[in-house]
């Protein structure tokens, strides 16, 4: 294909996102429902008839009775060690999305209650716990892609749905989903595609040839780290990728030795999976080592959640060629009016804006509420049925459930760290030349697997 | 062949290396003179970190922070001696190890609980952050500060232990605490002051370190491994010999980093096993 051709093809893609974004906002939107002005008429004292403008939420009656009152949820994520205050962002967009139902009429007139559990506390024990003794109806979160894989394959036995929100595996929708066909598991959040196969479409028009990575030593940075060079050497063979780096995580302070190491490799661009601390402490200490002077890019995808921007403030590098960091949803983005009112009720309730997480468990329990609304029950073969294929707005903007693999299909932004810093419960460095890459560019699909606009 | 890079390497090692120092010296003095293996050595250097981070937001001054921070931390260890392993010194030496390790535990939640679960840093000095060139490459001044520390460290404790009075009285103790009381040297002032050094020179350690790679609860579970291993293969007790051996397991570490990647994790275990096998006593342990 041209320039030019893909260009087109480009608009097309953007076409087709919007008549979807324009479909969904006539169905499911992710808002509370509308307040409405109505006009009631009373008898006033002395037989005197006043007319008075109240508001009044206004429901619609509720299509179908649920067998029971409460409907509860089962959120697991990481409760300690060093991930528990990265999960918090995650469980305090959950309890906002617990309480603007219940506020509003719960589900189908039955009430929400939310029950967190500690992934790292064995994560099947704490699965099986909700089910038998809480008896939730459903589970979601989990962000360590192991805790992911482990909890899958025994959703069938449960008997449960299993809305994953955080872990990126991609393992969990082509092998669990796809290939052993377990219903059970949807996921919302866009997996490794992200990481590895959206970074090297920015890659590929940088003046880089000499790549490195220092990714975290377990499955999440391997993945990455392989998608990033088999797709950058598709779509630019010039390249050539110099050093490969890993560092145990979690737990390491220290990224000196894998530092000097890729310089002394050559390496011109920097590639690192690290998130959270590990990420901002390996930029603090490349700027402070003076690396970043002599690299001319660096790409970190989840560079730019938020504990990352707001632990780095105005400190966050700048690279000659960009620092290149990015987030599966980042609070700026899209500029729609869902994704302002998420963020502004984010910010009120809790003093910092949502970290990309914050989407996931926010949009979970709405997704929740969407496949009973549609099922009209809870019967777990009609909600596997509604979710297939359902389109969602949410503050990320539009989801469509891929009906195959129960991957939600939605679009993820990147950009470089601009000049501007701003500040919202703490110093943010803000981002410029944002790129945001339609998911046809980077998603991989079932049934082979491929990347619609890489492997033709 | 260009040996920059492996030049550079090996000052990164060396950086490496003295941190590792830094709790190893004060395992190796401790055990030496206590016959007590102190599991807490590295949350202490942890704590030191901690520390300065505080009397950094107090005095807003870097290098205030760090004697204040290794005066401190080599209090709290001598208040443990004091209270939690002195009425045990008589019994087997597996309590003592164990009190120990409840005291790594004890500071490491308290830690969690007075600075939270985030990891805490101090800003690096822009002094330290000036880079001058060696070997073609550019190095900060911070990372020549921790290496001649380490050695300066070394040095300050040879001379305290060979030549001054206390150290005769150290070394006595260390050699045979029985004899060392009939001749009236009060071993368990020793016990305690040695206890106060070994802890405080972690302390100032963990100041040092903070300033570039921040402290975080659990982060002593993880380096205590390293300074472990380093005194099995100095041989428990012997200063020059873990001194010697930091550098070894730093700088090879660092090394392997560039040109075998795959195993650098693996490699202090190897490095330890292949010298258990050699020298069961450590490369510089007697008997």
């Amino acid at each position: 294909m041209t320039n030019e051709g893909r260009r087109s093809a480009l608009k097309l893609i953007g076409a087709g996102i919007v008549g979807l974004a324009i479909g969904a906002a006539g169905g499911l939107t992710l808002a509370p429902e509308k307040v409405r002005e109505i006009t009631v008429t009373q008898t006033g004292p002395g037989g005197a008839t006043v007319t008075v403008t109240e508001t009044k939420t206004i429901r619609e009656a509720p299509a179908a009775r649920l067998p029971k009152d409460t409907i509860k949820i089962g959120l697991l994520l990481p409760k300690t060690g060093v991930w528990a205050p990265y999960a918090k962002y995650g469980e305090e967009a959950a309890i906002m999305a617990v309480e603007e139902i219940n506020d509003t009429g719960g589900i189908l007139g039955a009430k929400v209650q939310l029950i967190v559990r500690d992934e790292l506390a064995d994560v099947v024990k704490q699965a099986r716990e909700l089910v038998e003794a809480e008896k939730v109806d459903f589970i979601t979160g989990v962000i360590s892609s192991g805790n992911a894989m482990r909890l899958g394959p025994i959703m069938p036995e449960l008997n449960r749905l299993f809305i994953l929100a955080g872990a990126a595996t991609h393992r969990a929708t082509e092998e669990l989903v796809y290939k052993q066909g377990i219903k059970h598991i949807f996921r919302l959040n866009v997996p490794v595609y992200y990481e590895g196969i959206l970074t090297a479409w920015i890659a590929k028009d940088l003046p880089v040839k000499r790549w490195a990575g220092i990714n975290p030593d377990y499955e999440y940075g391997r993945v990455s780290w392989d998608l990033f060079k088999t797709y950058l050497k598709k779509l630019r063979p010039d390249v050539e990728f110099v050093a490969e780096q890993w560092f145990p995580s979690p737990g390491t302070t220290d990224f000196s030795k894998y530092l000097s190491a890729v310089d002394a490799a050559g390496a011109e661009g920097l590639f690192t999976t690290a998130w959270a601390d590990e990420a901002a402490g390996l930029h603090r200490q490349a700027a402070e080592l003076g690396y970043y002077k002599k690299f001319k890019a660096a790409i970190n995808p989840m560079g730019y959640t938020a504990p990352v921007f707001y632990a780095l403030g105005r400190g966050y590098p700048q690279l000659v060629n960009g620092m290149w960091v990015g987030a599966r949803y980042i609070w700026f983005y899209p500029p729609t009016s869902i994704n302002k009112r998420f963020v502004d009720a984010y910010v009120k309730r809790w003093g910092r804006v949502p970290a990309y997480n914050s989407e996931y468990a926010y949009t979970s329990i709405y997704v929740i509420k969407a496949a009973i609304e549609k099922a009209g029950s809870l019967d777990l073969d009609a909600l596997i049925e509604a979710l297939e294929g359902m389109v969602i707005m949410s503050p990320v903007g539009v989801r469509w459930i891929r009906p195959e693999d129960h991957q939600a299909v939605h679009e993820s932004i990147i950009g470089r760290t601009s000049d501007e810093v701003i500040n919202i419960g703490g110093e943010i460095r803000m981002l410029t030349d944002i790129k945001a890459v339609p998911p046809l560019f980077y998603y991989r699909s079932p049934p082979d697997w491929k990347v619609p606009m890489i492997d033709r | 062949m260009d040996l920059s890079p492996i030049l550079n390497q090996i000052i990164t090692g060396l950086y490496r290396a003295s941190i590792y120092w830094l709790i190893a010296s004060g395992l190796t003095l401790i055990f030496g003179v206590l016959r007590v293996v102190n599991f807490a050595q590295a949350t202490l250097l942890v704590l030191g970190g901690y520390m300065a981070f505080t009397f950094y937001a107090i005095t807003g001054n870097f290098w205030i922070s760090i004697p204040l921070s290794a005066i401190s931390v080599g209090l709290i260890g001598l208040l443990s001696e004091r209270l939690l392993l002195k009425p045990i010194y008589k019994v087997e030496a597996t309590y003592q190890l164990l009190m120990t390790f409840a005291i790594a535990l004890i500071i490491n939640d308290l830690a969690k609980l007075t600075w939270g679960k985030l990891p805490v840093l101090v800003p690096l000095p822009d002094i330290l952050k000036i880079s001058v060139e060696i070997f073609g490459r550019s190095l900060i001044l911070y990372v020549i500060l921790i290496i001649v520390t380490g050695l300066a460290v070394y040095i300050a404790m040879a001379l305290l232990i060979n030549n001054t009075m206390w150290g005769l009285r150290v070394r006595a103790t260390w050699r045979r605490p029985e004899i060392a009381e009939s001749l009236r040297i009060n071993t368990s002032t020793i016990y305690s002051s040695v206890f106060f050094l070994g802890c405080a020179i972690s302390g100032m350690g963990g100041a040092l370190m903070v300033a570039f790679s921040p402290v975080a609860p659990g982060l002593g579970d993880f380096l205590i491994v390293s300074a472990f291993i380093v005194t099995v293969i100095a041989g428990m007790g012997n200063l020059l010999g873990a001194y010697i051996a930091s550098i070894i397991i730093g700088v090879s570490e660092s090394l392997f980093t560039l040109y075998l990647p795959e195993i650098d994790l693996l490699l202090i275990y190897l490095i330890m096993a292949i010298s258990l096998l050699l020298r069961p006593q450590g490369i510089f342990g007697e008997r």
